[in-house]
């Protein structure tokens, strides 16, 4: 449990979309790697080794995909505080969002964000989007090197 | 100015012409024969009374001599041509006082003098212009008389004898007598 | 002032020259008179050669004080007689008068002369010459010139008189008048009044009822602010109270977009994992309402879509730059293309003009229009679908027409209405939001939209980009009754 190394965070707090998009990475045999923030604060102390997670050695995951609408913190400040810190700075990050506000995507990519993915609303496609997105980041993806 | 209202024709009621040469002879009223002079007066008379009407239109206007002539060619020199009038003037020359009723002027001559005052009276209110240059001649019944003033020929009128005949002189002429008479002179 | 005195000087210079020269005629004719007397009355003297009657004639010349001298000439050119007052006659020469007269008359210094034949009955006998000193025509002309003159100067100055009187009652107050009247339209300042002349006369009448139309202006324009102001502030608060809807609405669709979305998601999730796990317990009925709440939910995700887009572009600003409507339309209709693959349509695409639009919203406007052509002519075997330009009272008008279902024509208004539609679900899907869209781009456009239409013989949909013209043009400055 301690010892595999995580591959995605997924910050996430509503439990229904946490659940669908758990199913679809399990379905897509890429479950074991997940861990789960349910808000946007517990999304940085995780990455950052803070707080509960204050023991953990710090390891990037391959991936973080983003929920914009997050409690406490939201989506686009742990974009920011991702992106304002030496160890994550290229670390990918994809927003995945019921969001299409084209004032979300415009400030998403101006904080460098990897990719804006909007959660489609049928499930099918949202199976397919999740399983894509976790092949490109997890598989076939060349993650910069750790300086 | 036109000459239809000048006044002479509403006065004198006539239309004859004057004498041109009768200018020239008073120019040189010196030297002139008397005669020459009287003859022209004598047509001068017709133009100043107011005649009668004439019995007939075209009759002659005749001025007669009565008596011995002392007038010659001049008389007829004078009339020659002239009218009074209508009529034109004619001289004429009688012996006899009968013949004086067709005379419109008569000039007694000095000839007739000793039995004028019968003659004339004879005339009675016949229209006769009698002129005469025989001295008393207005006394006896005559209406003008010649005479010389100052070597010109002036004349004297006798208006009451003028009247009596229903003969009116015009002021312009009575105006140039030396002497006007009005009254009649006593029967005799 | 300068031409009525110039007027009285002409008038009194005519005056003058007329009295003189009817002085010096009243003269002449005097003259003439006696002249006349003297030729009647010397007719005879001159026959009977009787200069003193003639002189006695002349004598009577006595009674005209203004005659210097007169004489009475026979044909020879000699004097005949003569008469004289004061000093002896200088008369010599025998007077000339043309044959054609009887009488003639000339000027010497200061004395007028005058002769005339002596001719009863055309006949000359002589001639009578009587001059007169003009003394008394120049006095009496003096005097003339004197009344004339002093006329004139009491004119000249009555003139001066009433000319200051009217000047003062009557110039200045109106040049005031004027001058206000210019100051009040040059600086529009409606509070600047004419100055009263204090006489109760129609001037003060003009100048008071003048005073009272600015005052009534002024009242005017103050309620006309009073009422501007109000407007304004007004509008302020109405355009407060919009921003404030507006970000309300923003903030609304948002979270639409976030939370309605969202729950939708997981019904199709959940029912889809369900069909997929639990297939096998489920009878016939159940997979068909599971699968009735999947396609409910699809629904409304694309109407919960549709619907946000639609807020967008109501809220977006027109940007207009010439654009090439062909070039929007053959985007339009490539973007479409999976819609209509193995369709049979035949296409009557008339040449579009270049227009002064928001491309990318009138692209909307093609691919609305054109998915609309496409999806009512389904049923059809050989679909028309035709777009073009035309000219409808002068104005430029796009239009896109179909040979498809169709409308009836007494239901147009309803057409772009949101949520609007004139066909069931099952026949023609679609959330009734297209045509709304549609609508409103024209509208932001300033152009306008309208659809005819007949059940089954297709629809034609006409718009165009920009406000109509008046059809009257108005001229812009012209004052407003």
């Amino acid at each position: 449990m301690i010892h595999a190394a995580v591959e995605i965070l997924l910050a996430e707090d509503n439990p229904s979309d946490v659940e669908l998009t758990l199913r679809t990475l399990k379905r897509s045999n890429l479950l074991n790697t997940v861990h789960v923030a349910r808000d946007g604060e517990e999304a940085l102390d995780f990455l950052f080794c803070r707080g509960p997670h204050a023991g953990r050695d710090f390891a990037a995951p391959k991936v973080v995909l983003l929920d914009l609408k997050l409690p406490k913190v939201d989506g686009i400040e742990v974009l920011e505080a991702i992106r304002a810190d030496e160890r994550t700075r290229l670390l990918p990050v994809v927003i995945l969002t019921s969001s299409r506000e084209q004032a979300d995507v415009t400030s998403s990519y101006k904080l460098g964000v990897n990719s804006y993915i909007q959660k489609p609303v049928d499930f099918e496609q949202f199976q397919e989007t999740i399983r894509q997105l976790g092949l490109y980041w997890l598989v076939v993806n060349q993650p910069p090197s750790e300086g | 100015m036109t000459r239809s209202t000048f006044p002479f024709r509403s006065l004198l009621g006539i239309s004859a012409v004057l004498v041109l040469s009768i200018s020239a002879v008073l120019a040189h009223a010196s030297s002139p024969n008397e005669y020459d002079v009287k003859a022209a007066y004598l047509y001068n008379f017709g133009l100043f009374v107011q005649w009668p009407a004439a019995p007939e239109p075209d009759a002659a206007f005749t001025i007669c001599v009565f008596g011995v002539d002392p007038f010659g060619k001049v008389l007829d020199r004078t009339l020659a041509g002239q009218s009074i009038g209508s009529q034109s003037t004619i001289p004429r020359r009688i012996s006899n006082p009968q013949d004086a009723l067709g005379c419109r002027i008569l000039f007694v001559s000095s000839s007739e003098e000793n039995n004028v005052k019968q003659f004339l009276s004879s005339l009675g209110k016949t229209a006769v212009l009698t002129v005469s240059d025989m001295p008393q001649f207005l006394d006896r019944g005559g209406m003008i008389q010649f005479m010389v003033v100052n070597n010109r020929v002036r004349f004297e009128v006798n208006l009451a004898a003028a009247r009596r005949a229903g003969l009116t002189l015009s002021s312009q002429l009575v105006k140039l007598a030396v002497t006007v008479e009005t009254s009649l002179p006593p029967e005799k | 002032m300068l031409v009525s005195a110039a007027a009285l000087v002409l008038a009194s210079g005519a005056f003058t020259a007329y009295t003189w020269l009817t002085f010096r005629a009243a003269m002449v004719e005097q003259l003439s008179v006696q002249a006349r007397i003297i030729a009647f009355n010397s007719a005879s003297a001159l026959l009977f050669n009787d200069p003193v009657s003639a002189q006695k004639t002349l004598g009577a010349l006595g009674a005209s004080p203004s005659i210097v001298d007169a004489a009475i000439y026979d044909n020879g050119g000699g004097v005949f007689a003569r008469y004289w007052r004061g000093r002896k006659s200088l008369i010599k020469a025998f007077p000339q008068i043309s044959k054609s007269q009887t009488e003639a008359h000339w000027y010497t210094h200061g004395e007028l002369s005058l002769a005339r034949r002596i001719e009863p009955q055309g006949k000359p006998l002589g001639v009578v010459l009587i001059r007169c000193e003009l003394g008394e025509l120049t006095t009496r002309l003096e005097g003339y010139a004197a009344i004339t003159a002093a006329v004139l100067a009491a004119c000249l100055g009555a003139a001066v008189l009433i000319s200051a009187g009217v000047h003062r009652s009557v110039s200045v107050p109106v040049i005031r008048l004027a001058e206000t009247a210019r100051l009040v339209s040059r600086d529009k300042n409606y509070s600047l009044r004419a100055a009263a002349t204090g006489s109760r006369d129609e001037l003060d009448f003009l100048i008071q009822s003048f005073n009272g139309m600015l005052e009534e202006i002024q009242q005017r324009d103050a309620s006309l602010q009073k009422a501007h102001d109000e407007l304004e502030r007004r509008v302020e608060e109405r355009t407060g109270l919009l921003h404030a809807a507006n970000k309300e609405l923003e903030a609304f669709s948002y979270s639409v977009s976030h939370d309605l979305r969202a729950p939708l998601r997981h019904i199709s999730g959940f029912s889809k994992i369900l069909a997929e796990e639990n297939r096998d317990q489920l009878n016939a009925d159940g997979r068909h309402y599971l699968a009735r709440i999947e396609e409910g939910a699809r629904n409304m995700g694309r109407l919960v879509d549709d619907l946000l887009s639609m807020g967008r572009i109501s809220r977006q600003e027109v940007v207009r730059r010439p654009a090439d409507l062909n070039l929007l339309w053959q985007e339009a209709w490539e973007r479409l293309q999976p819609e209509f693959e193995g369709r049979k349509i035949e296409w009557r695409i008339g040449a579009l003009p270049a227009a002064e639009c928001d491309p990318g919203l009138i692209k909307l406007v093609f691919t609305n229009l054109l998915s609309n052509a496409v999806k009512y002519t389904r049923r059809r075997e050989c679909a028309v679908i035709e777009a073009g330009q035309i000219t409808v009272d002068g104005e430029d008008v796009i239009f896109v027409r179909d040979n498809g279902a169709g409308f009836d024509q007494k239901y147009a208004h309803k057409l772009f209405g949101v949520f609007q539609r004139l066909h069931r679900e099952e026949d023609f899907e679609g959330a009734g939001v297209g045509l709304a869209t549609v609508q409103r781009i024209i509208h932001k456009h300033g152009g306008r939209i309208w659809a005819e239409g007949k059940v089954e013989c297709g629809a034609a949909f006409f718009f165009t980009l920009v406000p109509r013209k008046p059809s009257r043009p108005k001229p812009a400055n012209s004052v407003s009754s």
